[in-house]
């Protein structure tokens, strides 16, 4: 019938699907209700917190204290719940590091979404955003999901990046933006869930269902980070 | 006696499946045990998991050979290669005035610096301070490198003013090592020489060499940035780590029959590029499989040890980073998968593979290592052992025996025992190991090497004793006689050949 339901009844782990098509897959297991796997990657500057907006979504906590260097790209997996649905988010961590770049690259394909950070406190990292987003276009999917996360929302004080900035930047290449926080947890979640139900909904669309609109979905569910300090 | 050496010789060179009950009883028979190398207890029975190696020599004698040649090269005609120390009182004055201006009496009084600068003098590395503020201290040294290059010669090491300054010129980096503690300067030397590969594993020498040729001023920093924590953290396992010194790792004590599961249980969870399954426990080894034919470094071993206890961010998912072994391959990089087998296990498994692409094949290979493990109930047993990891001395049963160091040559591991209370405060621990260091400048001296030695001290005395198979370290209380600790030797390495079963990899498989 459609291409979810043909997935349905595949048992393969991974099974490309058709020419320009999320590539998205399911496994079938007697036990559990059905698993439909993402691949999501986190990416930008070395610390913008990328392992900090992680560790918030997956285990709600707060990585305080010393800069923990990722080395390499490291690997998580969490379920989430997406319309009754199973989804399981397998999360690449990925070092903002330089030297890193070569072993980043060969893992960008794979994957369906990629949330691509910058620090509000730290201009350079905002300014490699476009640098970031080409390299996005040489290696990725050519129909891969992007989000645009001004993090650490919570530091209003040392605030060097407006929000209209990255409002603007990301509208200019067409991707949603927000601004998180993994200290306070604010949009963490919701950065996740809205590219685990965009990309549920490209799998398992209907002919005649409405088109998923993660801009407006987004703009419907997101707090304004640190409303009562931007004023 | 003969043949039996023979036996012993054959098997672990050839990698063949050795009788290994046969052999181990012809080992039990002996009655020197450890006097050849090969038979010294501890040592491997069908072939060595590492390069075979002259240990620290090996570690020393290259950067050696490697000035003399170059000496030797840029001075054809000159009679006084090697050997130049030049003795410059005016040297650390003049640099302290320097120094005073960036920075503070305590940043001085550090027992030990160390510093790594490009050929065209850019800071890259300072253990303490930041290297912005010494880019001026470190062009003075990279002048002193040329200033005695120009003169065709090499310049090796400054005393003076209580301070040794060791220079180790690997280009295109320059290390160099400012010292107040009693070390050698060979002993400086090998740890600058560590802190090179550290920086080699991290980017390759074909990198390294690519970006100086075609920009000699280029910031190295850029490229290293977020692992400095990874050299001080060398620096530091190169003060405290007796494996380090021994040029040897450590075993998780463990039954025989259960290391044997746990490492067939990862013998079999094999892949086509995988190249060595490391299975950790701390900074412990519990396993090592490799490749047939491959064999692993100690000081690739050593940097990968360091990489993993460093890193936290190994802790929760699967790690997957590329890892240059230098001593295996300086021009290319491995990708290791890192895991710990559960999050708050001390249990980490390394698979390096040749593949960058093969994280989710490595994945796999975990995956199959943690059900065979399981199926065979080998992993309750490991969980077992890791509760006590380590032994105190008083089960050798030697009164005045409080600590030693015991490492089989032919099998490149050791083993020691916890430290004892009077050695349990990390500033002591230090001091022990400073101890033991010495013994070993002096055992390994370059022109007057020692086999054994003996030494009485306010606090301890200590033995030291090299053979072809074995070098043993040991600390006694300071009211021990001589005789005493001579015969507390056959004693310990009695109780060794017992226990070697257990604080031992006998038997290291490969795929």
């Amino acid at each position: 019938m459609t291409v979810f339901n043909q997935l349905l009844s595949n048992e393969l782990p991974v099974q490309p699907m058709m020419p320009g098509s999320v590539s998205s897959s399911v496994t079938c297991c007697p036990f559990f209700p059905r698993v439909v796997l993402l691949q999501v990657m986190l990416l930008g500057d070395s610390a913008v917190g990328k392992t900090c907006v992680l560790v918030r979504f997956k285990d709600g906590a707060f990585l305080g204290g010393n800069f923990i260097a990722t080395v390499g790209i490291d690997f998580r997996n969490k379920v989430v719940d997406v319309d009754n649905l199973k989804v399981k988010l397998q999360i690449w961590d990925t070092a903002g590091q330089e030297r890193f770049r070569s072993v980043t690259h060969a893992y960008y394909r794979d994957a369906q979404a990629l949330l691509l950070l910058y620090d509000i406190t730290n201009k350079p990292s905002f300014d490699n955003i476009r640098a970031w987003l080409t390299e996005i276009h040489e290696y990725a999917q050519r129909d891969v999901v992007i989000m645009l996360l001004g993090n650490k929302s919570d530091m209003a004080a040392e605030r060097v990046v407006k929000m209209e900035d990255g409002e603007k930047l990301a509208k200019e290449y067409g991707v949603p933006f927000m601004e998180t926080s993994a200290k306070t947890g604010g949009n963490v979640e919701l950065a996740f869930l809205a590219i685990a139900k965009e990309l549920k909904h490209r799998a398992t669309q209907q002919p005649n269902e409405p088109k998923f609109k993660i801009h407006d979905y987004i703009e419907s569910q997101k707090q304004k980070s640190g409303c009562c300090s931007l004023g | 006696m003969d043949g039996e050496t023979a036996t012993g010789t054959e098997s672990w060179e050839d990698c063949m499946l050795a009788p290994v009950d046969r052999l181990r009883l012809e080992r039990a028979d002996s009655p020197t045990p450890g006097l050849v190398e090969g038979t010294e207890p501890g040592a491997g029975q069908r072939s060595a998991m590492f390069v075979q190696a002259q240990s620290f020599e090996d570690l020393t004698s290259e950067a050696e050979e490697e000035a003399q040649r170059s000496a030797a090269e840029e001075n054809p005609e000159g009679p006084d290669e090697g050997e130049y120390k030049v003795q410059n009182h005016d040297f650390s004055s003049d640099s302290r005035t320097k120094e005073e201006d960036v920075s503070s009496e305590a940043w001085r009084s550090h027992k030990k610096h160390v510093f790594v600068l490009s050929e065209a003098g850019k800071p890259i590395y300072t253990r303490y301070g930041t290297e912005e503020a010494l880019s001026s201290t470190m062009g003075v040294m990279m002048a002193l490198v040329s200033f005695v290059e120009a003169e065709k010669n090499i310049i090796r090491s400054i005393h003076a003013d209580g301070c040794k300054v060791v220079f180790l010129t690997k280009s295109p980096l320059v290390l160099v090592g400012v010292s107040r503690t009693s070390q050698s300067d060979k002993e400086l030397l090998r740890e600058l020489q560590y802190i090179y590969y550290q920086i080699v594993s991290l980017l390759t020498l074909t990198q390294l060499n690519h970006i100086f040729q075609n920009k000699q001023n280029y910031d190295l920093r850029r490229l290293l940035a977020g692992s400095e924590y990874l050299t001080d953290n060398l620096l530091h396992r190169l003060e405290r780590d007796p494996g380090l010194l021994l040029s040897a790792v450590t075993c998780l004590p463990l039954a025989s029959c259960s290391r044997d599961a746990v490492s067939s249980s990862l013998q079999a969870a094999k892949a086509k590029n995988l190249v060595f399954s490391i299975l950790l426990a701390g900074d412990r080894l519990v396993t090592l499989i490799r490749k047939k034919d491959q064999f692993l470094h100690h000081i690739d071993l050593h940097l990968v040890l360091n990489l993993v206890g460093s890193s936290s961010s190994f802790r929760e998912g699967e790690g997957w980073t590329p890892i240059c072994l230098p001593k295996f391959n300086t021009s290319g990089f491995f990708h290791a998968h890192i895991s710990y087998l559960e999050p708050a296990s001390e249990l980490c498994l390394i698979l390096v593979s040749t593949d960058r692409e093969d994280f989710f094949n490595m994945s796999d290979c975990k995956q199959r290592f943690l059900e065979r493990l399981s199926k065979r109930c080998a992993y309750q047993s490991l969980k077992e052992a890791l509760k006590c990891p380590t032994y105190p001395v008083s089960q050798v049963g030697i009164p005045d025996l409080r600590h030693f160091l015991y490492k089989s040559k032919s099998s490149g591991l050791y083993t020691s025992p916890e430290f004892p209370d009077v050695y349990r405060s990390g500033q002591e621990q230090e001091r022990l190991m400073g101890l033991y260091q010495d013994l070993h400048s002096c055992l390994h001296h370059p022109t007057r090497p020692l086999r054994s030695f003996y030494r009485c001290g306010e606090t301890e005395n200590l033995l030291a004793w090299v053979t072809s198979g074995f070098e043993l370290y040991l600390c006694f209380s300071p009211l021990a006689s001589k005789a005493s600790a001579v015969a507390a030797v056959n004693k310990l390495l009695k109780w060794i050949r017992k226990e070697e079963d257990r604080l031992f990899i006998l038997s290291p498989l490969t795929y």
